[in-house]
């Protein structure tokens, strides 16, 4: 059920089945998801204000519309108002390219991802390898940026970015080749299909290898998505803004529509293949229901993005080469070599998976229960501190 | 650099993590600090209760803000004048009808001169507070009021007495000054007609003593 393009399809080809029609179609299909991708990254823009707002203590935006809902608005507004400048002595063309290029990246990735469990603009079947492949196009379109920018800051951010982003391309890869192992295919729908709707029969928790696995996603696609603590490219107390430090106007706008867009696509992606798509126990499933769990899956890791941005500091350069070269690629051969070989043990003695599963999932559990505590005696700590430092009593 | 070490390190990254993204899960669920300085005003405690609830109270009382002067009060003794340190502070007086007047410390003084002119240019003032620790009777202070932005750096300059009163001042300080003169010139006259009359006692005295003395010979 490829709902936007069969559906929009479907209406058309009820009248006439020409090439124009196929046209028509994609062309709908692709407006609706600018339209989705549009609102996503402006609502993820204020999102994230809000959140760092907070977590420093601050309130954030909250001037335009009920609760500064708007403010992604009015600074886009902003951005349209301002004068489109091509720095003396750039690449013209090239400079004019860039943004496109780095937004095609993402945009191309929303053709195959999953809105639910049977949501998707089109089905692929090798729907992985095709979002893989999709988002080197950001690459090629921050190094562009960087060279024809014609300037010191935009030159080194555009290189580092390149550097950090082939780089992470390969861990990215590799952590998901024990799920594609575990589901035999590279299609997001069989992906969501073999996993079940309770969280031990989740991807994530088939394995302690796929376990690990996840963690290795999730860091490299940080580190792919340039976020902190891996935005080197565009590390404003080393290089101003990086490779768009000499873009303005909408141009600008295009970079940052993309690094917010590709924010939401990390988390669907996390969702879909590992954290068990649009699933919903004890019967409750249907269309609508799905969509609304992986909607917020989706977004909750996108919390725990914007959360991990907020609290953690910048990698040093050759720290962050470290991390890649060094520590998760080797790890995620380790974790395909393992899940190779437990599956293999699944298969000659099947109440493993489950026992593990459970186990894996008990071990959750009591982070999560230890991580609550501490927030819990971290909000009490600050409260007291707040009461009693600032106002001296 | 032993596999010992890549592990160690592996689970410092992890707990260090873990404790950071505990404490700033921790401040979502803390209200803000922030004040929302021009809805709020920020100068007095019960307005910030009313209008806020973070942990922060209105301003303190020794704020150093822009500087008031009290004119009943000021006996224009220009030591405030003389203390600031860049001369920001210009003052000209005349002699008034004395009066008893009570300072802000409670005790009462007789004032005898009032300024006429008690310019501070804030352009200038850095807010040091040495002017209102001479005032014998507190009636230079600093406010609270920290929002002096005007349009025209003329309209810094904070002018304490009005047109109206410096020109009645002018008039009877002129009036009192001639009233001064002329009393002190009748106190002078009657000075010296005291020590006329004195001096023509003992003249008349020693006459009276030669004469006494020529009547005894």
């Amino acid at each position: 059920m490829d709902i936007l393009i069969q559906t929009i399809g479907d209406i058309i080809n009820a009248d006439l089945g020409s090439p124009l029609a196929a046209f028509i179609a994609l062309l709908l299909v692709s407006l609706a998801i600018l339209g989705f991708m549009s609102l996503t990254a402006g609502g993820l823009s204020f999102i994230e204000r809000r959140v760092a707002g907070r977590m420093q203590s601050r309130i954030g935006p909250n001037r335009v519309g009920p609760q500064g809902i708007l403010q992604f608005m009015a600074d886009g507004l902003k951005c349209a108002q301002k004068e489109d400048l091509i720095p003396d002595g750039a690449d013209r063309l090239l400079f004019k390219l860039a943004p496109v290029l780095c937004f095609i990246g993402v945009f191309g990735t929303f053709a195959v991802l999953p809105w639910g469990n049977g949501f998707f603009a089109s089905e692929l079947n090798v729907g992985l390898l095709y979002l893989m492949s999709v988002t080197s196009l950001v690459v090629i379109g921050m190094l562009m940026a960087g060279w024809s920018s014609n300037n010191k800051w935009s030159l080194l951010g555009g290189m580092r970015s390149a550097a950090q982003m082939v780089s992470y391309e390969i861990p990215v890869a590799l952590s998901l080749l024990p799920v594609i192992l575990l589901c035999g295919s590279l299609s997001f729908k069989e992906l969501i299909g073999a996993q079940g709707a309770m969280p031990w029969d989740w991807n994530i928790l088939n394995s302690p290898f796929t376990f690990i696995s996840f963690f290795i996603f999730f860091l490299a696609a940080l580190a792919e998505g340039n976020r902190t603590p891996f935005d080197i490219p565009e590390g404003e107390s080393e290089l101003v803004a990086g490779y768009c430090t000499e873009y303005s106007g909408l141009r600008f706008v295009f970079f940052f529509f993309a690094e917010w867009a590709n924010l939401y696509v990390i988390g669907a992606v996390a969702a879909a293949v590992f954290l068990g798509g649009g699933h919903l126990p004890f019967g409750l499933e249907s269309d609508i229901v799905s969509l609304l769990v992986f909607f917020a899956k989706s977004f909750f890791m996108v919390f725990i993005i914007i959360w991990l941005r907020w609290t953690l500091p910048r990698f040093r350069v050759d720290q962050m080469m470290t991390l890649c070269w060094k520590t998760l690629i080797p790890l995620s051969f380790v974790m395909l070599f393992g899940q190779a070989i437990t599956l293999l043990i699944y298969h000659e003695l099947t109440f493993l998976q489950s026992i593990v599963s459970l186990v894996l999932f008990a071990i959750c559990v009591l982070v999560g229960v230890k991580f609550v505590s501490r927030v819990l005696v971290n909000i009490k700590e600050q409260k007291y501190k707040m009461m009693h430092t600032l106002t001296g009593s | 650099m032993g596999l010992g070490n890549y592990f160690k390190d592996i689970k410092a990254g992890l707990t260090s993590a873990f404790e950071g993204m505990s404490i700033s899960l921790a401040s979502l669920f803390v209200r803000p600090v922030t004040v929302q300085y021009p809805d709020v005003d920020v100068k007095s405690d019960e307005a910030m209760r009313e209008n806020y609830n973070g942990p922060l109270r209105g301003m303190p009382d020794n704020y150093r803000g822009l500087l008031d002067v009290d004119l009943e009060i000021c006996i224009s003794c220009k030591l405030c004048e003389k203390a600031c340190p860049i001369d920001c502070i210009l003052i000209e007086d005349v002699k008034i009808d004395k009066k008893q007047i009570v300072g802000r410390n409670g005790k009462s003084t007789m004032k005898m001169k009032s300024p006429i002119q008690f310019d501070i240019d804030n352009s200038k003032c850095m807010f040091c507070g040495l002017c209102v620790d001479p005032c014998p009777t507190g009636a230079i202070v600093h406010t609270n009021e920290f929002e002096f932005n005007r349009s025209d750096r003329s309209q810094l300059i904070s002018r304490f007495v009005k047109a109206d009163d410096r020109a009645q001042l002018k008039v009877r300080g002129a009036e009192i000054a001639i009233e001064d003169a002329k009393a002190k010139a009748e106190k002078a006259a009657k000075k010296k007609a005291e020590a006329e009359a004195k001096a023509k006692e003992e003249e008349e005295a020693s006459k009276d003593q030669s004469e006494a003395k020529g009547t005894k010979e």
